[in-house]
């Protein structure tokens, strides 16, 4: 079993006002896939590396398997990491990179030599062990330090950008190579990175980190369908989220939003949760694929329509990017399906599904 | 156009072999006349080594005692180099790789004495040699030679090592292993390109020292191969034969080193220059 728990965590760097990390407190299950994601600063990387025992902890408590390891050296806390740059060691051949661990665990000849070629064969390294770092490709260098972490046999699994250096195909392909190898080991794994689809596709649940804190922990699917705050609504999704300020009218089924220079009526439901705001400022969040260009075939009647000049269009081949302005001013972007032939300038028609609308305080940018 | 890239060639060639001539020339003149005798250099300065009389070489190492004089030179500079190179790394290691209050102060005053000159320092040290029963000894010697090396092998392996990636480390210490083993087993091998350099830098200087050698060496049993090749020059007369063939001996092992390792030398020159 290898659950890691983090009670309260801080750190703080000596003359630094803010703590890059601040009072986190996060259970990762075992077996579990989590996805440590968040902009460059946020406090992601530090906090993995104060989980691997790289970095001291400044307050609060750090335990795996119900034994509190602040004090102990990261050599004996049974974790592996797979580092941004691999580090390897450039003047080591990959067998001995592979073997550099375990000859220092005392374990036998014959069985680092077994757990050496299985990795390898796993990994699809037979060929290479007599090679150094220097002979190796990116993707190959990867995979030499994921093997560098496998033959460890670790209760846990850290993993800090390891895709990060790859280029863009490679970075798709290892990224289902690292899926795999989790089903397989079914072990538990700490995946930290900025990249939103290697967190939506690899995790089991995401922890979104901003500021050095946790702004939301959950799956995937839920983080990008119900986000905590406008932090999270930015951030998780490409396009983001469209985020505007919004006003609100009338109460209960007269409820509506005015939004894009249009009025959009609400659902009992929405009404109901917007009831608490009374007077407050209001922030509205619709993703552009609830954005429709050409009214949907069923349930039109849902849907709310509004007027926007197109600015920009970027057709991705299987969908489109369309950036607007909307009458009242507004950038709106909207991802519809396939290829369309609007053009910049054009003034269009867009729909959007209420069940997609998001509503957020503000001034705090809570979710309501 | 092609007759104006042969006149720019042509003329880039002509400085080349001038300054080549200007650099070199000394030496060739040197090693022409190790094989002539004193009386033939002083009827013809520049004239060619015919016929070559290879018996001085063997009449300067057996009868003038150059074989103990080189025997000298290679124990004192093996010794200093292993010691600056060992030392000199594990400083440099700690100064780069670690933060700690004073990290920055320590560097500055070991590097800090390299403007000091040897003639400034040399009445200290033979004091502190004396009062420590080092005088006219061959550790003595040594000893001087690794505090006066020590700056500079110190900053090009500064340099070098701070360029180290940390994960590198940070892997190894996720390994098991200890500080003491990282640097014997990472930053060590690692470092051999920087090491390297030094050792062919401190190995030229400390063999061709003379002043603190002259100064602090008075037994001829210890003395090292420049204070040899002065035995051929007198107050009245300079014996210029056996001079040069004595210089040649001196020479010869610091060509072979420098040919051998000239690539790694360039490599690591500039090891400490960026970071």
């Amino acid at each position: 079993m290898s659950v890691v728990k983090l009670e309260g965590i801080s750190k703080r760097y000596p003359g630094t006002a803010e703590p890059a990390v601040d009072n986190i407190s996060l259970t990762i299950d075992d077996g579990e896939f989590m996805v440590l994601l968040g902009p460059s600063g946020c406090g992601k990387s530090t906090t993995l590396r104060m989980i691997a025992g790289l970095e001291s902890i400044s307050g609060g408590t750090l335990s795996i398997d119900d034994t509190v390891v602040n004090r102990v050296p990261s050599k004996d806390r049974d974790i592996a990491m797979v580092f941004q740059s691999y580090a390897l060691y450039p003047h080591m051949s990959v067998r001995d990179n592979l073997a550099f661990g375990l000859k220092r665990r005392r374990i036998a000849r014959d069985e680092i030599a077994r757990r050496v070629d299985t990795a390898a064969k796993t990994l699809g390294l037979s060929s290479f062990l007599d090679r150094k770092p220097y002979a190796l490709s990116g993707g190959q260098r990867q995979r030499v330090a994921l093997g560098r972490a496998i033959v460890r046999d670790p209760k846990v699994f850290l993993f800090d950008e390891p895709l990060s250096n790859l280029d863009a195909a490679l970075r798709t392909h290892t990224r289902t190579e690292l899926i795999k190898q989790y089903h397989q080991l079914k072990s538990t794994m700490i995946y930290v990175t900025h990249d939103q689809v290697e967190a939506m596709t690899m995790g089991t649940r995401i922890c979104v980190m901003h500021g050095g804190r946790i702004v939301q922990v959950g799956k995937p699917l839920d983080v990008y369908r119900n986000p905590a705050d406008t932090f999270v609504a930015s951030f998780v999704g490409n396009p983001p989220m469209n985020l505007q300020p919004a006003s609100l009218s009338g109460a209960g089924d007269a409820a509506a939003l005015q939004v894009f220079n249009t009025r959009a009526d609400l659902s009992a439901e929405q009404a109901a949760r917007l009831s608490g705001l009374k007077g407050g400022s209001l922030t509205f969040g619709v993703r552009p694929e609830d954005i429709y260009l050409g009214l949907p075939a069923t349930d039109a009647a849902r849907f709310v329509a509004f007027k926007a000049q197109v600015i920009a269009v970027e057709p991705l081949g299987a969908e489109t990017i369309i950036l607007a302005q909307a009458a009242d001013g507004e950038e709106v972007t909207a991802r519809v399906r396939g290829t369309v032939s609007v053009h910049s300038g054009e003034t269009v028609e867009l729909f959007m599904d209420p069940e997609g609308f998001r509503f957020f305080d503000g001034e705090t940018g809570k979710a309501i | 156009m092609l007759a104006r890239n042969v006149i720019v060639r042509s003329l880039i060639l002509i400085v080349l072999a001038g300054y080549t001539a200007f650099a070199a020339g000394p030496f060739v003149w040197v090693a022409i006349m190790s094989l002539r005798t004193t009386t033939e250099i002083s009827d013809n300065p520049y004239g060619l080594p015919f016929p070559a009389h290879w018996w001085k070489y063997p009449e300067a190492w057996f009868n003038s005692n150059y074989e103990i004089y080189f025997l000298n030179s290679v124990l004192i500079t093996t010794g200093a180099v292993l010691l600056l190179s060992v030392m000199g790394a594990m400083a440099a290691h700690c100064l780069a790789r670690y933060k700690f209050r004073g990290n920055r102060l320590i560097f500055f005053l070991i590097f800090s004495t390299i403007i000091l000159p040897p003639q400034i320092t040399i009445i200290g040290i033979f004091q502190i040699l004396v009062n420590y029963g080092l005088y006219d000894t061959r550790v003595g010697l040594m000893l001087v030679y690794v505090a006066m090396q020590m700056p500079l092998t110190v900053f090009i392996l500064e340099g070098f090592f701070a360029r180290l990636p940390q994960d590198l480390f940070d892997a190894a210490r996720m390994d098991g292993y200890s500080d003491f083993e990282i640097f014997w087993k990472i930053t060590l091998p690692i470092g051999l390109p920087a090491i390297s350099t030094t050792v062919i830098l401190n190995m030229i200087y400390i063999w061709n020292e003379f002043l603190f050698a002259v100064v602090l060496l008075v037994d001829d049993g210890k003395r090292t191969l420049p204070l040899g090749i002065q035995r051929f020059m007198g107050d009245n007369l300079d014996d210029t034969g056996m001079l040069a063939t004595g210089l040649m001996i001196a020479v010869i092992p610091v060509i072979v080193a420098y040919v051998f390792f000239s690539e790694r030398m360039i490599q690591g020159m500039t090891a400490g220059a960026v970071k």
